[in-house]
């Protein structure tokens, strides 16, 4: 048998006063969405990572991080590896070059050259790069 | 021709544009390289002209685009919005930013002719910026395009206090060029502008949904799911409108769409956990957040909040 002492009383009106203040607060306030614009700074990214890419795999400047004895595969998990922020500033950065149709303009194959060999640690060029070192 | 419009904005924008004089010239735009499904002459009559007071190209422009989407204003009630009387002119920013105070997507076009003949021809006159003299001494300009010849090769505009001024594709080209190539349409949001691209469309239907047009974004983004369908940006972006509007039961059901689409996205597995919890099904939720948490990457401590969150209500 419960007894309704006065002791259990005050317990219950003490976690009903906590359930009532918990539903009086507005949905929002503990809501954890993810904002629209992630979203789109992320699709943004993901496409800067694969054009930046698609110029590492380049015939010609594979020749040239090969020769330096950098493999593709540490070119590529770099490439992979650098943040939204970062992948969208270099993919700006070679958008603002001066790019020649078919042929790789010889501005953007110093840049891919330059880039790969500052995330790896040989050189040091570019300010928004971190290298693996 | 309205001269001295916007002279003051001047030093704000050469300062923008510093740097970037070097950039090639756009390919000349001729009959041969448009696309050949352009018609080759257009006009959109209906567009309604105001011609300009002293230094308002920017509310006279802006009030002829928004008459012709629907919304019913005129420059003198627009002034108050965009005009910058110490500066004599209006900024870009706060074109942009009236079209959505006004229920409206504002859609920057790509730098391209061809982009705003696209437009024109489809039924949308286009705000463009011009600097109607030299880069050393700019007088800025607001006009709106409203139809173009490809055989005389000439734009039309409603230009300042001419209604119809006709101008080469060649001098339009040079004094839009010198802008930047700034060119913006104010659309309806049910209507996807003809040359929209995906990501830069989200933005600015996320940019309407930010100035508290939630109803306007969510019409915004339906029409968007037509054009792309797969999008995860849409789908998230209208998720999180729904969500926002309390329409739950929607969102759950596009986040769901978005999570059967895209099941690595984070950001879909998050929104659609923390709704469920929000529509008390937490069990259920617990499943897709611990598949977002486990995803890692940028968003990850988003889910692990949301995770605790949701372990804790379990707890109760």
């Amino acid at each position: 048998m419960i007894s309704f002492n006065s002791g259990f009383m005050r317990w219950t009106s003490r976690v009903m006063m906590v359930l009532m203040a918990s539903m009086a607060m507005p949905m929002t306030a503990s809501a954890q969405m993810v904002g629209t614009e992630a979203v789109i700074d992320h699709a943004a990214a993901e496409q800067s990572r694969a054009k930046i890419l698609s110029l590492v795999n380049r015939d010609e400047v594979r020749a040239q991080l090969e020769a330096r004895g950098v493999s593709m595969e540490q070119a590529k998990a770099r490439v992979d590896a650098l943040t939204d922020e970062e992948a969208l500033q270099v993919a700006a950065q070679i958008d603002q070059l001066p790019a020649g149709g078919d042929i790789l303009g010889t501005a953007v194959f110093v840049f891919i050259i330059l880039l790969v060999t500052d995330i790896l640690g040989y050189t040091k060029v570019f300010p928004f790069t971190r290298s693996i070192r | 021709m309205c001269l001295t419009c916007a002279r003051h904005l001047a030093g704000v924008l050469i300062l923008a544009l510093a740097g970037c004089a070097t950039a090639p010239p756009p390919p000349e735009l001729t009959s041969e390289n448009t696309s050949a499904a352009l018609p080759r002459k257009v006009e959109l009559d209906a567009v309604p002209y105001f011609p300009q007071e002293d230094f308002q190209c920017g509310p006279s422009a802006l009030a002829m685009v928004l008459n012709h989407a629907g919304v019913s204003t005129d420059p003198e009630a627009l002034k108050p919005e965009v005009y910058l009387p110490e500066r004599e002119g209006s900024l870009q920013v706060e074109m942009a930013a009236t079209v959505r105070r006004h229920g409206r997507v504002a859609y920057l076009l790509e730098p391209a002719l061809g982009d705003i003949l696209e437009e024109v021809a489809r039924g949308t006159p286009v705000v463009v910026l011009q600097n109607l003299v030299l880069d050393w001494y700019p007088v800025w300009h607001y006009a709106v395009v409203i139809g173009y010849d490809l055989e005389r090769k000439e734009i039309i505009l409603r230009s300042g206090r001419e209604q119809r001024q006709t101008l080469s594709f060649i001098t339009f080209q040079n004094t839009w060029a010198r802008s930047e190539h700034w060119a913006m349409v104010a659309v309806p949001p049910e209507r996807v502008p003809a040359t929209a691209q995906e990501a830069r469309y989200v933005a600015a239907v996320n940019a309407l949904g930010k100035t508290g047009k939630l109803q306007e974004a969510r019409a915004a983004y339906q029409a968007a799911a037509v054009r792309w369908p797969q999008s995860l940006g849409v789908q998230i972006g209208l998720g999180n409108v729904a969500y926002l509007l309390k329409r739950l039961d929607e969102a759950e059901q596009v986040f769901r769409r978005a999570v059967d689409g895209h099941p690595d996205s984070v950001a879909a597995l998050n929104n659609l956990a923390q709704t469920l919890s929000d529509l008390g099904r937490d069990e259920e939720a617990l499943g897709y957040v611990q598949k977002a948490v486990a995803l890692g990457g940028p968003l990850q401590d988003i889910a692990r909040a949301t995770q605790a969150d949701i372990e804790r209500k379990l707890k109760r």
